[in-house]
């Protein structure tokens, strides 16, 4: 990590260019901070390593159409991007190296409790115990919560003020979404047979 | 004879006529009255993202949030709801009001031009989904701060959102246009009488005011009158047991109510 103040030496303006090699070089800045970085970036980091008052938005769509062609691109993730792989690619990277298992590394029930945090949030420990009919331990929610798949809501109001936990940005960011009503219709899964009751 | 439009853009006229007078009557709670109906219009936008909780739902999620803790995907709808309507309009106070589009675009939308209010309002809808189609609760978010500020005024008043469906929301053009027009009319409809239910209950309150002794009282009420709900806690001039006993007193001089119907984590208001 830089120190804080090589930060202001940072030029935002970059006024000795001619526009077009300054447009280009902030757009090569948004991807290098993209590339950097697992989780979205929201608008308001990017608009830091380019200058003042620029469009991040028109940036990042200049960005998008250089990237065409690329085996990657930037995708919205909630109110930021992150830069990844087209999904076309996914069998190429898994035939090359097991990577989306090892950077969530989670059991098949770690992940089913994930899912049902996802469609019923904000939920309590307690909440997810009546869900699958058993205790759900505080390690797994920790295994999920080191990861930042997800965090504290707010509390329930009774006894002890329990907090429920919240799905967040990342959670999107993994599992390829944009927002929340990417999940699956909980209906047509059951139709397609994918759930067992 | 006068068509579907026409008569439906009259109509429109109308009741923003008469809420322009309602809005400047002396007596009404301005910021309380706002604060209630964007917790109305959260509520419409929260089921237009398929969720279902309700209003006591959303206030929960709001009030028993830690600072740094996530209110959910609900809770965070009835903020931006609550940011939007709280603070005078401008590009930066509705940017933080609704992240996920550009400043540039919140700029433009509030520039946006229209021979009336509800046509601007109507446009910038178009515009916000045109780019972001699921960006409903910042569309209708935008959408009711140009509405308000065509009418001249400094803050956003939840309008339109309060009666428009998902299915208006797909329509383009002079269709939209007329169900923006109908959504006015309906919108008035809740605000009004909320307007004239607030203005009396705020009167009652002011009344039992002077026979309060209770230090910070004073403070209390107008807190009251400016919130849709409150936590005792959130009196936090007072100590946590005053603040109890001064929610329960309003209570029992029928000057507030007590929201939730719960024995414990109870919020108060008017």
């Amino acid at each position: 990590m830089k120190k804080a103040g090589t930060e202001t030496a940072l030029d935002h303006e970059l006024a000795d260019l001619p526009p077009d090699l300054r447009w280009r070089e902030w757009m090569r800045r948004i991807e290098a901070v993209l590339f950097a970085s697992a989780a979205p970036v929201a608008r308001d980091d990017l608009a830091r390593v380019v200058g003042p008052g620029v469009s991040v938005d028109l940036l990042i769509e200049d960005l998008m159409v250089d990237l065409a062609g690329r085996p990657y691109q930037v995708a919205r993730v909630g109110a930021g991007w992150v830069l990844r792989t087209l999904p076309a690619y996914a069998p190429v990277i898994r035939a090359a190296a097991d990577i989306g298992g090892q950077v969530l590394n989670l059991s098949e029930f770690d992940l089913a409790v994930l899912a049902a945090i996802a469609y019923h949030q904000p939920i309590s420990r307690d909440g997810l115990k009546e869900i699958f009919g058993r205790e759900i331990s505080r390690d797994m929610i920790g295994r999920l919560a080191e990861r930042d798949l997800i965090g504290t809501g707010p509390r329930e109001p009774r006894r002890g003020a329990p907090y429920t936990f919240v799905t967040t940005e990342i959670f999107l960011a993994a599992f390829g979404m944009q927002s929340l009503r990417d999940l699956p219709d909980p209906e047509l899964l059951l139709d397609s047979g994918m759930t067992h009751t | 004879m006068a068509g579907n439009a026409e008569v439906a853009a009259f109509l429109a006229g109308a009741a923003l006529a008469h809420l322009v007078l309602v809005e400047a009557a002396r007596q009404l709670p301005q910021a309380l009255w706002r604060e209630r109906l964007a917790l109305i219009a959260a509520e419409v936008c929260v089921a237009m993202t398929g969720r279902r909780e309700g209003q006591g739902a959303l206030r929960d999620a709001v009030h028993l949030t830690r600072p740094g803790d996530d209110p959910g995907p609900s809770g965070r709808v009835l903020q931006q709801w609550l940011h939007a309507a709280g603070r005078p309009i401008s590009v930066v106070g509705l940017g933080r009001a609704v992240d996920g589009v550009a400043t540039d675009s919140v700029a433009l939308c509030l520039d946006v031009v229209g021979p009336t209010p509800v046509e601007r309002a109507a446009q910038v809808i178009e515009v916000v989904l045109e780019g972001t189609p699921r960006a409903e609760t910042e569309a209708l978010i935008l959408a009711d701060a140009v509405l308000s500020k065509s009418l001249g005024w400094k803050h956003a008043l939840p309008l339109l959102s309060l009666a428009l469906k998902p299915r208006d929301l797909r329509l383009r053009g002079g269709e939209l246009r007329l169900a923006c027009h109908r959504a006015v009319v309906l919108g008035a409809g809740q605000a009004v009488p909320l307007a004239a239910d607030l203005s009396r209950r705020a009167v009652r309150l002011q009344a039992v005011a002077p026979r309060l002794r209770a230090r910070g009282a004073a403070r209390a009420v107008l807190l009251f009158l400016s919130r849709d709900a409150l936590a005792p806690s959130a009196l936090n001039f007072m100590s946590d047991r005053a603040a109890r006993r001064l929610c329960d007193r309003l209570v029992d001089l029928g000057a507030i109510r007590e929201l939730t119907g719960r024995d414990s984590f109870r919020l108060y208001g008017l």
